[in-house]
């Protein structure tokens, strides 16, 4: 009897206090980029806390970089709102400060590099705040520290390798000091080495800066990284979870023209032919365990 | 093929040229090219070869990149020589076969413009281009430029869009190359034909070469909205300009160098 008359007030202390940590909030979102097109995103509710590592995925034209680009205020919605940290993205007069807190890593390493020298690219997000010099030359040391390129702080930026060109545009986000960063698939243009380093500096920034990250991409293996996923089609939400419960409902992930890691794909089919493990396993080091214990 | 195009390119280093403010090397650049086309007398000439060749040494700037540099020029170059020497008259003939006459005033004329012309390039290339970031130069135009503001000249913007030029012509030259293979391996022949037809073989290179630039503006500017970029107002800059006092020599010299081209000039008969 006693639980009964707690839990609602329990409830209600999350539901207050996840509002305190919400960061960013989409309220029934439309967007779309034509009047008379079919719009792109449909009607979507979103909440994003702050702190939170969160991987958007979909199949080509599923709208997910439309939804970065509204979540962030560099789109404007057509129809509902968005509302970063309490500021509405339609309202021009918070633009400005909307994109002080989030910043956004873009996919081709070569369209979002101003400069022709790394700490000169870096410093120019704090030189467009007005920031006094010393205090940026301070933060772009620090920043390329953060990423590993403090070596290459002298070096002309279109010799860098794909990743490495990739992590001085994150150091030059964080130059800025937002409190969000987007990643707009931007592992998509580089090598499996590359890959690693740009998740690694995802999985730090979240974890050691307790920065918001969201992370939009096509590859799993970056997704599972995430403590939340959320999956896209027709530009509307169509799965919502940690990666383990999107995940290892592989069916439902195969509806949406997307694939699952590969060592749960392992385990779908091993599943599929009569052998009961569950399809519950992300990372490969973990599936080596399972086969393991399956075999004694 | 394209890529032995280094205008524009910066070459990072420590030397007297590379640490002197862009403000002071833009006006250092201006005396320096005024001596070069003051000089007429032989021994005002010499004074402007040596002091070429003492930036080159100071730059430490690789020769060969240097005479890649000067290889686009090359057409230009003899074109003025042979111009000079079929061209010129003067008293003492060297030469005389049917219509063709080669005076000396000639030789030593095409000589002299197209070491003139070298030195211009070589001066520009070693003063600004190769020891300058093209950040740091664009700085400097918009600080010396920036009196211009108050007649209403954007001055920022201009040296904004120098600094994005810069930046991107190593990447779009990376590109040119790439749609030139692209079109070679659909059988596109770029040395065949005739004038005409070669003309019109750059057509598939230039249109997807347009398309491209114009879509990476697209996302630059959206990176640089991202970034912040609201135009020059209230823009500070990180590296603030240290006048030092090697800065003032280095002007001073320049500027003696000059005078004294000119003073030289009237020493000695021109040979023009």
């Amino acid at each position: 009897m006693a639980r009964e008359t707690v839990r609602p007030t329990v409830t209600e202390y999350i539901r207050r206090l996840k509002n305190k940590l919400m960061f960013i909030e989409a309220k029934n979102l439309v967007f779309s980029y034509k009047e008379d097109a079919p719009p792109v995103i449909d009607g979507m509710e979103l909440k994003i806390e702050k702190g939170t590592f969160t991987a958007i995925i979909g199949h080509n034209g599923s709208g997910k970089s439309t939804l970065a680009k509204l979540l962030c205020g560099l789109l404007i919605p057509t129809g509902g709102s968005v509302t970063v940290d309490g500021m509405p993205t339609n309202d021009e007069k918070m633009q400005y400060d909307i994109r002080k807190k989030c910043g956004m890593v873009f996919q081709n390493p070569d369209n979002q590099i101003v400069a022709s020298v790394v700490e000169e690219d870096v410093a120019f997000a704090p030189e467009n705040l007005g920031v006094p010099p010393a205090e940026i030359r301070h933060r772009v040391n620090s920043v390329l520290k953060a990423v590993g390129m403090e070596e290459y702080a002298k070096h002309s930026t279109y010799k860098l390798s794909g990743g490495q060109k990739q992590r001085v545009a994150i150091a030059g986000i964080l130059a800025m000091e937002p409190e969000c960063i987007f990643f707009d698939e931007a592992t998509a243009m580089l090598d499996p080495a590359g890959q690693r380093d740009i998740i690694a500096s995802m999985k730090m920034l979240n974890r050691e800066k307790a920065m918001t990250v969201v992370a939009i991409t096509h590859h799993m293996n970056e997704a599972v990284e995430a403590d939340r996923v959320i999956v896209l089609n027709h530009g509307k939400i169509y799965a919502d979870g940690t990666p383990l419960q999107v995940f290892s409902d592989v069916e439902n992930i195969l509806r949406a023209k997307l694939s699952v890691p590969q060592v749960t794909e392992l385990f779908y089919m091993l599943e599929n032919n009569g052998c009961r493990c569950g399809t519950d396993v992300l990372h490969t080091m973990e599936a080596a365990e399972r086969i393991e214990k399956l075999f004694k | 093929m394209i890529k032995d195009i280094t205008i524009g390119q910066f070459f990072p280093g420590d030397t007297l040229l590379h640490r002197t403010d862009p403000r002071f090397k833009i006006i250092i650049l201006i005396t320096f090219l005024t001596s070069v086309l003051a000089a007429k007398s032989t021994v005002a000439f010499m004074a402007v070869l040596c002091s070429t060749l003492i930036l080159l040494v100071l730059s430490e700037i690789n020769l060969r990149i240097l005479l890649k540099s000067v290889k686009p020029l090359l057409f230009i170059l003899i074109f003025t020589a042979v111009i000079n020497l079929f061209f010129v008259k003067g008293e003492s003939m060297l030469l005389h076969w049917h219509f063709i006459k080669i005076y000396k005033e000639g030789i030593v004329n095409a000589v002299m413009m197209v070491l003139r012309l070298v030195c211009l390039v070589v001066g520009t290339s070693v003063l600004l281009s190769y020891t300058t970031s093209p950040l740091d130069m664009t700085d400097g135009l918009e600080r010396v430029l920036s009196p211009l503001k108050y007649i209403k000249v954007p001055v920022h913007e201009f040296s904004m869009m120098m600094t994005i030029a810069l930046r991107f012509i190593p990447t779009l030259v990376e590109e040119t190359d790439k749609i030139i293979s692209a079109q070679k391996a659909r059988g596109v022949s770029f040395d065949t034909g005739g004038l005409l037809k070669r003309v019109r073989a750059l057509i598939p290179i230039l249109i997807p070469l347009f398309y491209s630039a114009i879509r990476r503006a697209y996302e630059l500017a959206e990176a640089m909205e991202c970034r912040l970029y609201r135009g020059g107002e209230g823009r500070t800059r990180m590296k603030v300009p240290h006048v030092k006092g090697s800065d003032y020599i280095f002007l001073f010299v320049m500027l003696a160098v000059c005078v004294g081209i000119f003073l030289l000039n009237s020493y000695e008969v021109p040979f023009i």
